[in-house]
């Protein structure tokens, strides 16, 4: 039986700033403390109202149960305490499995192959990957059913542009939902720049320019991730190459690595890390990059937009009150296309409860979970949970703020081309090794690029 | 019931037997013949449904590549540093012991506790050793006024570092199997040479060590086989950098196989392995009849 509710069209009218910045409190007491405390009791009676005016019966799974499935991720450290919600909400219970990444990407592959029915729901690591291989279900079928899906409810509109695009495969069919929004944005320690007169950069060239002068052997100029693997380098690098007009695969799918764009591109991440990186940044992944910032070991990171709620949080930074957050810098021509990402869920194509992890699908993406998620610092893909008070205060207004610039200057296209390959893996991993023997200048750019080239063509069989 | 009486001897034996014969079948046999199978086939968890067989395709894909040539020139140069410097390490340190009596038992097991320790759980103990900026080898270097190294992220230090890492763990596998060698010596040779005379090198040279050597063949053999598929330290590590200069022929099977999900290439790669392997050990075995004990030079 479909419920309607009084407040359909006005459903964020009862969320206030109290209300996200208590569920924003719980998410990180119950991320703490492991297990949800007791005052999501309360909130519940509040944000239940939200969910029940979608025009759908919640309860058409009741007494099913689901597995969800994720690498350790602030989207999952996120949406577990919110679990109880959904429960309370469909009767749906939700067994909650985190692995590392490493694991995860490791297991699920081989996992999903063997058709595993479980988990029903998961995070989607390379949508090119789990679409070829027939691991996701297409959600049309549950979209175009009105007794599962209500979309003005849901409304699609509310999600940024790329996210949108994100969820969409190039068959036209939809096989996942956007969790997440990040653009690669540029992390300034300013009390380092301006201990040194230095002014925040606006171009490749300044950045490596101020980054070298600022780099005196104990703190560096800038972190950024160097270790050369596909889930590494490839993904900052990828930024650089984009906004000299390069791609890693172009718009048709060939290899472009080695072209003079991205070869430019690719040079000057090189150049910019060997003169001001710190001394092992080879081996930096993006972890190593984001605490070397944290610790005012660094005077600039350029990474995922994300790391603004662990900047700006004085719990784990001790840079939280000089750092700031600034445009991705541009190339020569004046092009700024930083890097991006969506984190994508879906559903598995042979869950045995499909329905119900379609509920869930819709629940973690919906306009109230994502205030509830933003409120707690993620950047999820919805506007209305960035222009929410609770997320700015969060996040931080100035990193929200270059994070939706930078957001607005993406190409979602040529990165998709690359990252949304079937075999993004090997073009990936070439391209990371290319990168790192140009930072390590195990070889010059251009050769180290051109047999990266050569060896994804081989790969792809161009 | 007497069983003897009831079946004959061969078929009581065959079935107290059979199941442990299915069981090492089931976990070595089965997974071998599927790997071999799975080589000459496109099979890919990418595109399961394009499964081909491709005969030799795989193996002349592999062997035209510039990738395996390399990996395959960083495993040799690996497999071959390691093993010969944890030989002559394992061999000293077990001679030393031998000829120190009372506190060998204390040395040995403390000399043997690296063996003991999980490669994973030390391993990462090094990375932190080794880090750069926060790492106590690094501090000691600055400490003597040496500048600070990028020990895992520089093509001059790396297969260095995982080499130091290596020896540490596994020189004591060498000196365990020495110093069973040197207490199962017989000493009547040994005092007959020094009662004529012979220095402690010469009796080291023309006694000591050709008795040992079955016992440092046989640690030679399974340390390089051991050495030669060695995959986690150089994977917590390096993962095979910078670049591809420590990337190992079991780290391509890996990369391959679980990252890009080829299958039937990774399975190409993994029975070329284990052919070079077979062929290397046997090689060596037959060529220098190393299993042979040795007469000694009196």
């Amino acid at each position: 039986m479909k419920q309607y509710g009084p407040t359909q069209g006005n459903i964020l009218g009862s969320i206030n700033r109290r209300f996200l910045l208590k569920a924003a409190a719980c998410i990180t007491g119950a991320a703490a403390i492991g297990r949800v405390p007791a005052v999501w009791a309360a909130t519940f009676d509040e944000v239940k109202d939200q969910y029940m005016s979608a025009g759908i019966d919640w309860r058409q799974a009741a007494g099913s149960r689901i597995q969800l499935a994720g690498l350790t991720h602030p989207w999952m450290e996120t949406i577990r305490p919110l679990v109880p919600i959904f429960t309370n909400l469909t009767g749906i219970e939700v067994d909650v499995v985190e692995q590392s990444n490493t694991e995860y990407i490791t297991e699920m592959p081989v996992k999903l192959a063997a058709k595993s029915a479980s988990p029903d729901v998961y995070m989607v690591w390379a949508q090119g990957q789990a679409v070829s291989g027939g691991w996701l279900e297409p959600l049309s079928s549950f979209l175009a059913d009105s007794s599962l899906h209500d979309a003005q409810w849901w409304d699609d509109d509310d999600n940024f542009p790329g996210a949108r695009s994100f969820s969409v495969w190039s068959d036209g069919e939809s096989y996942t939902r956007t969790i997440t929004a990040e653009a690669q944005t540029l992390f300034v320690n300013r009390a380092l720049l301006d201990a040194k007169g230095q002014s925040i950069p606006g171009t490749f060239d300044e950045l490596r320019a101020t980054a070298a002068a600022l780099n005196d052997g104990d703190v560096s100029g800038i972190a950024m991730r160097g270790k050369a693997t596909g889930d590494a380098v490839a993904w900052p690098a990828g930024g650089y190459v984009f906004s000299h007009g390069g791609g890693i695969l172009g718009l048709d799918g060939a290899v472009a690595m080695d072209s003079p764009e991205a070869i430019a591109g690719v040079d000057i991440y090189a150049r910019t890390l060997r003169e001001g990186g710190p001394l092992g940044v080879a081996n930096y992944h993006w972890l190593e990059a984001l605490n070397d910032f944290l610790q005012g070991a660094t005077a600039f990171g350029c990474d995922s937009s994300n790391f603004a709620t662990d900047i700006s949080n004085p719990d784990k930074s001790q840079v939280a009150d000089v750092a700031t957050f600034a445009a991705f810098p541009k190339a020569p021509s004046g092009v700024s296309k930083p890097n991006m990402w969506h984190w994508l869920t879906g559903i598995n194509r042979f869950s045995e409860n499909k329905k119900a992890a379609w509920l869930f699908l819709m629940w973690a993406t919906s306009k109230p979970t994502n205030l509830l998620g933003g409120a707690a610092g993620l950047a999820t893909p919805r506007t209305t949970a960035w222009s929410s008070d609770a997320f700015k205060g969060a996040f931080g207004s100035e990193a929200a703020e270059a994070a939706l610039a930078n957001l607005a200057n993406t190409d979602g296209d040529i990165m998709k081309a690359t990252w949304f390959h079937p075999q993004a893996g090997q073009v990936l991993d070439a391209f990371a090794i290319a990168v790192n023997e140009a930072i390590t200048e195990a070889k010059d750019t251009e050769s180290a690029l051109k047999a990266a080239a050569e060896t994804a063509r081989r790969a792809l069989g161009q | 019931m007497n069983v003897r009486r009831g079946l004959p001897r061969n078929a009581f034996i065959l079935m107290m037997l059979a199941p442990t014969t299915v069981l090492l079948l089931g976990v070595t046999l089965f997974p071998f013949i599927t790997a071999l199978v799975m080589s000459f086939t496109n099979y890919s968890l990418i595109r399961p449904d394009e499964l081909a067989w491709i005969g030799f395709g795989n193996y002349a894909n592999l062997l035209g590549s510039t990738e395996f040539w390399q990996a395959l020139r960083v495993t040799a140069v690996f497999t071959i540093v390691a093993v010969a410097v944890q030989m002559v390490l394992g061999a000293a340190i077990a001679l030393l012991l031998h000829y120190e009596t009372r506190r060998s038992a204390w040395l040995r097991i403390i000399y043997l506790l690296p063996m003991a320790i999980t490669p994973v759980a030390a391993t990462f103990t090094f990375r932190m050793m080794f880090n750069p900026s926060l790492g106590v080898i690094n501090h000691m270097f600055k400490a003597v006024g040496l500048p600070p190294q990028d020990w895992l992220g520089s093509p001059s230090t790396a297969l260095f570092s995982l080499l130091v890492v290596d020896t540490w763990q596994w020189t004591p596998f060498i000196m365990l199997i020495a110093v069973g060698g040197l207490a199962a010596m017989d000493d009547e040779p040994l005092e007959a040479s020094q009662m004529d005379g012979a220095s402690f090198w010469q009796t080291l040279g023309h006694h000591v060590l050709p008795m040992l050597t079955p016992y440092l063949a046989f640690a030679l053999v399974f340390r390089s086989i051991d050495a030669f598929k060695t995959f986690d330290i150089i994977f917590v590590l390096t993962g095979g950098g910078p670049g591809t200069l420590t990337r190992t022929l079991n780290l391509l099977t890996y990369k391959h196989g679980i990252e890009f999900l080829a299958m039937g290439y990774a399975a190409a790669i993994s029975i070329v392995m284990l052919i070079i392997a077979i062929v290397a050990s046997q090689i060596f075995l037959r060529r220098l009849k190393l299993l042979q004990p040795r007469q000694a030079r009196i």
